[in-house]
């Protein structure tokens, strides 16, 4: 809310310090958003008196002045001490009062004011004309002030242009503080000073309002109360300046002087009023019928600006028998509103509900200044004394006059709010002794009525002006924000026997994360708002993906569902690295995917964890030359995760033709712990690299998060160092491409017994001539160890021959010699 | 010639050639000649026989000498050339150590996750434990029970993402939902409270979402840390000394902390928190605004009707809730100039950290 300062001194007096009072306001809860400084275009501009006006020794049309500025120019001891300035002007006299730029004043043209040297004479400011003020177009002489006009004050004062507007952040809890009184209470409370509340003579023609209106509210829950008045022979027309200057220094336009002291009326005491040219309302009688009713669904309303607006049942409307003319608490009809022909005013003062009123605003995205205080709440105790105020100040500025009596339905009233104010629990709730003087001033300054109920308890009644204080605990905060929590000394929490706990998950969680960085991922963060089509162009099957979790107010399509996997958001990534020229990408994100299902409020969120990998790793230096990334440095970084993890029986297992459409057949995997499946590792497919942009070969990995953490153990068993020797043999067996290095590995194993310690592949080799087309060749060395003797080269060979034996027959491989 | 005249000189040539060896190489054939099998010393060793018996003592003394003497130089002359060897091979190996070393490329944490981790550890030392809670979320937990009921005005703070509910059921208002992207990780709160008795010290991490367009300060989705604490005889006090604990615990020793009254609808008494500017130590500058301040975070006391959702007696419990964006810490510690980086995942910006 823009808050005129100007207008503020009125009810309270304010500090001259500006800066001291918006720090306090914003330790207090009313943040200063912006401090606007009206008039600062006169900075540097006084008032003066020509003292002595000379012809100018070399020139037939200057003149040689001495201005008095007064304090504005200080000479030695503080004194005041004219000003010699060289002027040009023919249309003033010794004596004059005048407007003086002083050196370093701007003009609002933008000429700067210099000490110079105008024919060899010293001049140290200069006397202004209206047009080098900006105040008019006169420039054959310079501005001539009344002879009354004081000397040495800042011309912006003295115009009465400067004020200072604050803008105010008004926190939701505080309708009150939507309106110049209710500011002033605020600073009267922070600051201890007494407030003056304004207040305007009524007078009434014996001519009665009930004449003129009968209202009828339809639904008391969305109007508790509703007033009418009737100001008779308003002349509409332009405002007086003060008007003009209060409502455009709260932010408003100046519309004419009807609409003006509505606003005015609203910025100085919270009160939304409308203003209906009564003509347009009157039934046949003579007589407006206004019904305050429920819209009717689908109901076509014109609001004053222009829009054609459709209604619903929520909705409240103003209504006649003919039709609706506003729309409750949040703007009126265009058909009803005051135009210059209009003579009779209608003057509604009322309250909505907030509710209503929030969603009628938020349903037709219209906020208004009337709905952003009904939504907030309107005191309906108030109405009458506004109504009474708003009416004698139209019939001041109009000329018009106002009908005996207030048409007052009120069918649901605020009772004020008794509550109890222990003053030993505040004190415990703070930390800290406040003196019982203070909280009793405070809640007074504040409105409430305070007794002593107790010894430490004061009975405290909140005003219905601030709904927002229905509990001890309100009134608490209202004592401690006044008091200053600056003032509070900090503690730290007493309490026994907690401790800092770090459970199973977090401790894997950085367990894992950890682990991949050491493989050379770094961890990264993308957007869990994508586009809807992205797993589809991954080519990912979205058969056990559930509904994807959409928006329904997105931002822009590129963000309107929440993600179902984490590699579209990488590949993303990939590809802005690839169009910047970065050639290593290593990236890994763990967080949350979406599945959405029928029937289901909230989906199942799902942790994963991802990596994506293209290029190589590092760029190659002066001693070594990383070869580019494929399958197995995606298939390493999971083997040596789930290593650290202590996860038992894991298996890669190729993927069928079509198991994986967004993986490339043939280099993909998915990977499992025993039974569970763990997630999978390959190369994306070339057409879905190809349909992000990216380019191949990328390798990617998801894993489940809740399955690799459940799949993992917290620590590994110990095993016996070996102490006696172990035996290795080597062994090169040639098999058909389609036989796995798996399948020989699991012929080995399971015919290896207990002497069979560890197999390791060493070497793949292909030849047609020396191995065969079709055919591969794969070296092994097995490595046999008893953990109580030496073997002996017997038992070796009989063991190594017969687990050669038994692979042949099972794979049909041949003994390369 | 006597034998022993004999002996002495080849003593003599021996140990001049020992001495005048170059290298180990030529060392070996010289004690080769001399030592070897048909080497000159060997052969004296050898015909001792044929030596008449008077001069065999002199003789075999002599040769012996001879041997010891000739050994002990071959030993000294060996060590020497070694050493030099050495010398010379330490000398031809010398590499020029500005080279750049064989390192591992290890992978980087995300800056984001970097200050969460370190939140974490500044609150776990103090006794807090970490909670988690969904990011799509009713708005019972978003809201309602957060003491912000439906149509409330406090609701108009948070730009909210609605998503489609489909439970079939239809909000009051029109683009609204009962289901949503959470607005802020004060909806964990209420679960833990749900869940746990006090005394609770918690922090809880997390994603959330508001419906603000993507530029240098603003991300419609960011990283909130949320911290609540429910205990009995807890102050407002504590609050501030806590906040005051992990502002110089986060920001340095020399940072001051205030605290300015504000409105949520879950705390009462609500206030935002400032720390003093870094740059400017507090005296105002352009990077602080000119006041000598940056806002953190958000906190207050828990509201007595946020303990009535969750069935906790307000008149035996008290606490604090607070909360924090870690974009905006990132932004205060690191300079990162704009958050749309965090997002990217260039890797020259990620490996930065």
């Amino acid at each position: 809310m823009k808050v005129s300062l100007k207008w503020l001194k009125e009810y309270v007096a304010l500090p001259d310090d500006i800066k001291a009072l918006c720090d306090r306001l914003d330790l207090t809860g009313t943040g200063v958003e912006g401090i606007e400084k009206i008039g600062a275009s006169f900075d540097n501009i006084v008032t003066g008196q020509i003292v002595t006006k000379d012809a100018h020794p070399d020139s037939d049309h200057l003149w040689v002045t001495t201005v008095d500025v007064g304090q504005a120019n200080l000479g030695a001891n503080d004194t005041p001490e004219s000003l010699q300035i060289v002027c040009g002007a023919q249309n003033f006299n010794a004596g004059d009062h005048v407007a003086v730029a002083l050196v370093g004043a701007v003009l609002p043209g933008g000429i700067q004011i210099k000490k110079s040297k105008l024919r060899g004479v010293t001049s140290c400011g200069m006397n202004c004309s209206e047009r080098e003020l900006g105040l008019g177009s006169e420039h054959d002489g310079i501005m001539i002030l009344s002879q009354d006009a004081p000397v040495g004050v800042p011309f912006a004062d003295y115009m009465q242009m400067g004020d200072v507007v604050l803008d105010l952040e008004i926190t939701p809890n505080r309708p009150d503080c939507l309106s110049m009184i209710g500011m002033a209470r605020e600073v009267g409370a922070i600051y201890g000073e007494a407030i003056h509340l304004p207040d305007q003579e009524l007078l009434e023609i014996a001519d009665a309002t009930a004449n003129y209106v009968e209202v009828e509210i339809a639904d008391a829950l969305r109007c508790p109360r509703y007033t009418a008045r009737i100001i008779k022979g308003v002349k509409v027309g332009p405002s007086p300046d003060w008007l003009v200057q209060c409502v455009t220094a709260a932010g408003a336009r100046s519309i004419n002087n009807i609409v003006d002291v509505t606003n005015y009326i609203l910025f100085l005491l919270g009160q939304p009023l409308h203003a209906f040219d009564f003509d347009t309302l009157k039934g046949a009688d003579g007589k407006a019928h206004i019904i305050v009713r429920a819209a009717e669904d689908g109901e076509v309303f014109t609001t004053l600006d222009g829009e054609k607006r459709i209604l619903k049942n929520d909705m409240t409307v103003i209504a006649t028998p003919a039709c609706a003319v506003a729309l409750a608490g949040v703007m009126g009809g265009l058909t009803s509103e005051v135009s210059e022909e209009t003579t009779t005013i209608l003057l509604e003062a009322a309250t909505f509900s907030s509710a209503h009123t929030s969603r009628t605003s938020r349903n037709l995205g219209l906020i208004s200044e009337s709905s952003m205080r009904y939504e907030r709440g309107v005191d309906d105790n108030a109405i009458a004394f506004n109504a009474d105020f708003a009416a004698a100040l139209i019939a001041q500025v109009s000329g018009g006059e106002v009908c005996s009596g207030l048409v007052d339905v009120w069918e649901h009233k605020t009772e004020p709010i008794e509550l109890a104010f222990r003053i030993n629990r505040f004190n415990a709730m703070v930390g800290e002794d406040v003196p019982s003087d203070f909280i009793e001033d405070t809640l007074v300054r504040l409105g409430c009525v305070v007794t002593k109920a107790q010894a430490d308890v004061l009975s405290v009644v909140a005003p219905t002006f601030r709904p927002d204080l229905e509990r001890e605990i309100d009134l608490f905060e209202e004592v401690l924000r006044i008091y200053g929590m600056d003032r509070i000394c900090p503690t730290l929490p007493g309490g026994r026997g907690r401790i800092g706990v770090r459970s199973i998950e977090e401790k894997a969680v950085s367990l894992i994360h950890a682990n991949l960085r050491s493989s050379g991922l770094n961890e990264t963060m993308t957007y869990s708002l994508v586009q809807p089509d992205e797993i589809e162009r991954l080519r990912m099957d979205a058969s056990e993906m559930g509904q994807a979790v959409e928006l329904i107010n997105p931002i822009n399509a590129d963000q309107s569902v929440m993600r179902q996997s984490i590699i579209p958001g990488l590949l993303q990534s990939v590809v802005y690295n690839q169009s910047h020229g970065v050639k290593n990408i290593q990236l890994y994100e763990m967080g949350s995917v979406f599945f959405g299902a029928e029937g289901k409020k909230q989906p199942k969120e799902k942790q994963k964890v991802a990596g994506i990998m293209a290029g190589a790793m590092g760029d190659g230096g002066w001693n070594s030359q990383p070869s580019a990334f494929d399958f197995f440095d995606g298939k390493g970084i999971v083997e040596s995760l789930v290593r650290e993890l202590a996860v038992a029986r894991v298996r890669f297992k190729a993927f069928e033709e079509q198991e994986a459409p967004h993986l490339q057949p043939g280099r993909a995997a998915s990977v499992w712990s025993g039974g569970s499946l763990l997630g999978w590792v390959g190369e994306l497919h070339p057409l879905a690299v190809a349909a992000f942009d990216a380019t191949a070969p990328v390798i990617a990995f998801e894993l489940d998060l809740t399955a690799l953490i459940k799949a993992s153990k917290p620590a590994r068993d110990y095993v016996d160092i070996p102490v006696f020797p172990a035996v290795t043999m080597d062994v090169a067996l040639v098999v058909d491409e389609a036989v796995s290095h798996e399948r020989l590995m699991q012929g080995m194993t399971s015919a290896g017994g207990n002497l069979l310690e560890q197999v390791n592949l060493f070497d793949v080799y292909r030849d047609e001539e020396r191995v065969g087309a079709n055919k591969k060749s794969m070296a092994y060395a097995l490595v046999y160890r008893a953990a109580d003797r030496t073997l002996t080269s017997e038992e070796v060979d009989k063991a190594h021959e017969r687990i050669i034996g038994k692979v042949k027959a099972a794979t049909n491989a041949e003994v390369r010699s | 010639m006597a034998v022993v005249d004999e002996l002495l000189l080849l003593k003599t040539k021996a140990l001049n050639d020992i001495a005048q060896a170059g290298d180990s190489a030529a060392l070996e054939q010289v004690r080769i000649g001399v030592l070897g099998k048909s080497g000159t010393l060997t052969g004296y060793l050898r015909s001792m026989g044929q030596v008449p018996q008077e001069q065999r003592a002199q003789v075999g003394k002599t040769t012996n000498e001879v041997r010891v003497a000739v050994e002990a130089a071959l030993e000294a002359r060996k060590a020497e050339l070694a050493a030099v060897e050495l010398a010379a091979q330490i000398d031809a190996s010398a590499l020029d150590i500005t080279l750049p070393g064989r390192a591992q490329q290890m992978g980087t944490r995300h800056l984001i996750s970097r200050i969460t981790d370190e939140i974490a550890e500044i609150f776990l030392g103090i006794g807090y434990s970490v909670a988690q809670g969904p990011e799509v979320e009713t708005d019972y937990y978003n809201f309602e029970a957060l003491n912000s009921p439906p149509d409330h005005p406090s609701r108009g703070l948070a730009d909210t993402f609605y998503v489609r509910d489909l439970s079939g059921e239809a909000a009051a208002v029109t683009g609204e939902s009962d289901v949503l992207l959470r607005t802020q990780t004060s909806g964990v709160q209420v679960r833990v409270m749900e869940q746990q008795k006090p005394p609770i010290y918690i922090i809880a991490p997390g994603k959330v979402y508001r419906r603000d367009v993507a530029d240098p300060s603003h991300l419609p989705q960011f990283t909130q840390i949320e911290g609540l604490v429910v205990d009995k005889g807890i102050t407002f006090g504590d609050l501030k000394g806590t906040l005051d604990y992990f502002c110089k615990q986060m920001f340095g020793q020399d940072r001051k902390t205030r605290v300015r009254a504000h409105y949520f609808p879950f705390t009462e008494p609500s206030a935002e928190v400032d720390v003093s500017c870094g740059i400017c130590k507090g005296e105002g500058c352009r990077f602080c605004k000119g006041t000598g301040w940056l806002e953190i975070m958000g906190c207050g006391m828990v509201d007595p009707n946020v303990f009535g959702y969750v069935g906790i007696d307000a008149e035996e419990y008290s606490g604090f809730a607070f909360g924090m964006g870690v974009e905006r810490i990132a932004c205060l510690k690191y300079n990162v100039p704009d958050l749309r980086m965090l997002l990217e995942g260039d890797m020259r910006f990620l490996r930065q950290f």
